[in-house]
């Protein structure tokens, strides 16, 4: 009995020393590249070309989606981000001495952006996307560094992320960055803010780096890491379906690079109009960005697909489907339209919609219920407020309504379940 | 529109209408003006946006409001509705004798000018003052509740407050609809 207790003191005495070399070791930040320019002796016109570069690779990098206040006030923080292990608050990265990054050099910038490594050597959660944002460019780095030091501080005290044990013990974060964390690319990378020919080299690093689609629209497995078989494949985050938008996934629905183009650039297409957490995307992100930089994403994420093949509408729903079918007359063809066709500056079409073609029906079932606030678009482009059903429609009457969307337009000839349609968030 | 037909028969202003094949896309705004002709009932937005089409559903819950404009009679058929000409007390020969307190309320505090949001903004305030009744508030979330409740619709005219304040004195002034003191000062125009 005491041999044993011994044999497994020592092993967890190896167990622990080992984990401590590890951690010294190999999780620290990796090599940081020499800066891009001398940052210390910018003329003050160099500082502010550099500044509105910076600008702009914030803009498609969507800092602000996670680091603006719930009071609007952009960068200082606050936006909770839901995790399966509890809530985090983007930070305020505002130059507030007190509260933000003023004391950061463009190194530790880098060191944030690449390694998810904060001054100090705290460890920062992977829901500040570093695992995405690891393949920044210097030179987009930099001059993001000169558009944040130049930004108004706002006083404003971080709040700190409301997780449950373990996950709220930061340091070991780096045992999961030593397996998940990407190493930085070998080659210096060709940014942003450097003129590019190659329009799908730019496309991929919009998308994978700054953009960091994947983190919303790739599965993740149990260490809440990114699935790497499933890239882009779709995922459920915070109870909202982020779909597939893999070159089939995108075809299967539809989509062709033009649509795709108007849906990140205007936030509407016949696909449909951005919803939950892809309305941030737009107003934030997107509709800043140049007409060839959102071609040059669409054709990344298009690039080698099939042929669009949206599902055929199956008017046979109608019969098929007759309770749903009267819901639908009563209480969406005011707005939609009998076959599903929309109104301009109104309602989207539902017949070419893409959310009645999901596998999994928790967008269209949340609209339903929730309705959609007015949005607004870039340009005129407007959409109207769409009422919440939640109160007008019973569990069995809400299951034939999603049914008959589906069956109608979405290309499912099977009815899911009451239990599969009533049984999602919200 | 569709060819499909649908047989129509509801319940408007407490009379049950005469069974009718309409088109199965028709719109219960449609119905109540072109069949029933009860115009009353306005033709705004025609996007369930401003509410002027709003009438009462007699709801098994309660009274809750519906916009006509986006509501079929797919939806409405064999449902209970009041519409404007309908909450007036009126004598044999259909003259009105004597006005919903709200409608009253409303002509006191000329809360309206062209009128044309008017139905709606009666029928959104009686379905709160019935609501009411059923489970009264605290004096201190009238105010709330009042706005709450006409928030949806709009008013090109008024800037609201007269509407706003009309409904709320009818709620401070019928006995039942609060819990708690009402002041005195509450309850003077
Ligand atoms: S006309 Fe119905 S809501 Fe405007
Ligand atoms: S009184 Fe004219 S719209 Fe209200």
């Amino acid at each position: 009995m005491r041999r044993a207790l011994l044999i497994l003191a020592g092993l967890l005495a190896f167990v622990v020393v080992a984990a401590v070399i590890v951690y010294v070791a190999f999780t620290g930040p990796g090599e940081i590249p020499p800066a891009s320019r001398d940052l210390a002796n910018l003329s003050a016109e160099e500082r502010a070309e550099m500044a509105q570069a910076g600008e702009y690779v914030a803009r498609t990098g969507d800092c602000v989606a996670c680091h603006k206040s719930p009071d609007g006030l952009s960068l200082a923080g606050g936006t909770p981000m839901e995790t399966p292990f509890g809530t985090i608050y983007g930070s305020n990265i505002t130059p507030s001495r007190d509260h933000g990054i003023s004391g950061y050099s463009a190194d530790d910038l880098y060191r944030v952006m690449v390694y998810g490594i904060a001054p100090g050597g705290s460890h920062l959660y992977p829901a500040m996307p570093y695992t995405s944002y690891h393949a920044i460019s210097r030179a987009d780095n930099d001059a993001l560094w000169v558009w944040l030091m130049a930004q108004e501080p706002v006083e404003r005290p971080n709040r700190p992320a409301e997780l449950i044990f373990p996950f709220n013990l930061r340091p070991l974060l780096a045992f999961w960055n030593l397996i998940y964390r990407p190493d930085p690319p070998d080659q210096p990378v060709h940014g942003i803010t450097a003129p590019q020919e190659d329009q799908l080299a730019r496309g991929r690093y919009l998308v994978e780096v700054l953009g960091h689609c994947s983190e919303c629209h790739t599965p993740r497995n149990l260490a809440y890491a990114r699935k790497a078989d499933a890239h882009l494949q779709g995922n459920v985050i915070e109870d909202a379906l982020a779909p597939d938008i893999t070159p089939a996934g995108l075809a299967r629905r539809g989509w062709n690079t033009q649509d795709l183009e108007r849906f990140l650039g205007q936030g509407l297409s016949p696909q449909g109009v951005m919803t939950f957490r892809m309305f941030p995307v737009l107003s934030h992100s997107t509709k800043y960005m140049t007409p060839e930089d959102i071609a040059a994403v669409a054709t990344y994420l298009m690039q080698d697909a099939p042929a669009p093949t949206s599902p055929e509408p199956r008017p046979e729903a109608i019969a098929q489907n007759a309770e749903g079918h009267n819901h639908y007359l009563g209480l969406c063809a005011g707005c939609h339209g009998a076959n599903g066709e929309g109104q301009p500056y109104g309602s989207v079409p539902l017949r070419s919609n893409t959310s009645t073609m999901f596998d999994n029906p928790l967008n269209l079932v949340r609209i339903i219920r929730e309705g959609i606030p007015a949005r607004h678009l870039t340009g005129y482009q407007r959409m109207q407020e769409m009422p919440a059903f939640k109160d007008r429609l019973n569990d069995a009457e809400l299951t034939a309504l999603v049914n008959y969307l589906r069956q109608r337009w979405g290309g499912h000839e099977q009815a899911l379940s009451v239990e599969a349609v009533t049984d999602t968030p919200g | 529109m569709s060819d499909r037909m649908l047989s129509v028969t509801m319940r408007i202003n407490g009379k049950d209408t005469d069974p009718v094949d309409l088109p199965e896309d028709l719109m219960l705004l449609e119905y109540l003006q072109e069949y029933l002709n009860l115009t009353g009932t306005r033709y705004g937005c025609g996007q369930g946006v401003c509410h002027a089409c709003a009438v009462i559903h007699d709801a098994p819950g309660g009274p809750e409001v519906v916009p006509t404009c986006i509501t079929g009679v797919a939806w409405a058929n064999g449902r209970s509705f009041r519409t404007v000409e309908g909450h007036a007390t009126r004598d044999e020969q259909g003259n009105v004798t004597q006005l919903l307190p709200v409608q009253q309320a409303f002509l006191d505090h000329f809360s309206f000018q062209c009128s044309y949001c008017t139905p709606g903004f009666v029928a959104a305030a009686t379905a709160l003052v019935e609501r009411l009744e059923a489970g009264p508030v605290a004096r201190e979330d009238v105010e709330d509740v009042v706005l709450e409740a006409l928030n949806d619709n709009i008013c090109r005219c008024t800037g609201y407050v007269r509407y706003l304040k009309a409904t709320r004195d009818v709620i401070l002034n019928t006995p039942g609809l609060t819990t708690g003191e009402v002041a005195a000062s509450d309850t003077a125009t």
